[in-house]
């Protein structure tokens, strides 16, 4: 009884397709990974698109964008208590984030309400990933087309396409981000 | 503090402080803790993400581990065995 359980955990998988190019979006694909990993199940996760920016060497390229995502809670990270609790968002018309500087402001105060919250820096929380063994791969379409070189990205990565994912994956998919 | 010191004068039961780190980092650092003392058969953990109070007794489960709340409140502490 206790093997075919054991066998069961073994080969429990997670399979994230990562296609979004935010340095928020990134956080939740990295987080679950690294759970499922600690968890003994296999990860693997496919980047495409814009996603392909998480594996990057230079973390500084991804940015949070208030423009392109309509339902984001900006809260600021200082000032007095009451003003920190406000979102930003609901409060202030939209055009005002398409000031210059704006996405350099919503970066800045992403990074420092994480930083506050005690999470990892992007970079970090990638490492901890790749040491608890989750297979990363870059769809080597998307990384031609956008005109990246394969040591644009860290050490580790794998380069492939779709079907090397999904030949990789088991039969049933659960698609996320 | 008292009940740590006397607990691990009686039992010699290590404390794993995991205080200030918010998910995953508590379930990620126990599951380190695990692989890199595989002769410690139980151990202490004290947390102070509200959300591993749910977190911690589902993945020992998972992992086939024992898990024992010790405390409830502001500081969560588990004793966990295998």
């Amino acid at each position: 009884m206790s093997e075919s359980t054991d066998k069961l955990t073994a080969k429990s998988q997670l399979n994230i397709i990562h296609s979004k190019g935010g340095l928020d979006h990134c956080y939740p694909t990295f987080i679950l990974a690294s759970t499922a990993a600690a968890m003994d199940k296999e990860v693997q996760l496919f980047f495409t698109f814009e996603g392909i920016k998480a594996l990057l060497k230079d973390t500084q390229t991804l940015k949070v964008s208030p423009m392109t995502n309509a339902n984001m809670v900006i809260k600021s990270p200082v000032g007095p208590k009451w003003f920190k609790k406000i979102d930003l968002n609901q409060k202030i018309p939209r055009i005002f984030w398409v000031l210059p500087g704006m996405t350099k402001l919503a970066t800045w105060g992403f990074k420092a309400t994480m930083r506050q919250h005690g999470q990892l820096d992007l970079a970090e929380l990638r490492d901890v990933c790749m040491d608890l063994g989750v297979k990363f791969t870059v769809c080597q379409m998307t990384m031609e087309m956008m005109g990246y070189q394969p040591n644009d990205f860290i050490e580790g990565v794998e380069f492939a396409g779709a079907a090397s994912y999904f030949a990789m994956t088991p039969p049933t998919q659960s698609l996320f981000v | 503090m008292l009940i740590k010191i006397v607990g691990f004068i009686l039992n010699g039961i290590e404390e794993v402080k995991l205080l200030d780190l918010p998910c995953p980092m508590p379930i990620i650092r126990i599951k380190k803790y695990l692989v890199e003392c595989p002769g410690v058969r139980k151990f202490n953990v004290s947390v102070n993400d509200q959300g591993a109070l749910k977190d911690i007794p589902a993945f020992c489960q998972q992992q086939k581990l024992h898990c024992c709340l010790l405390e409830d409140g502001e500081v969560i502490r588990f004793q966990i065995s295998r």
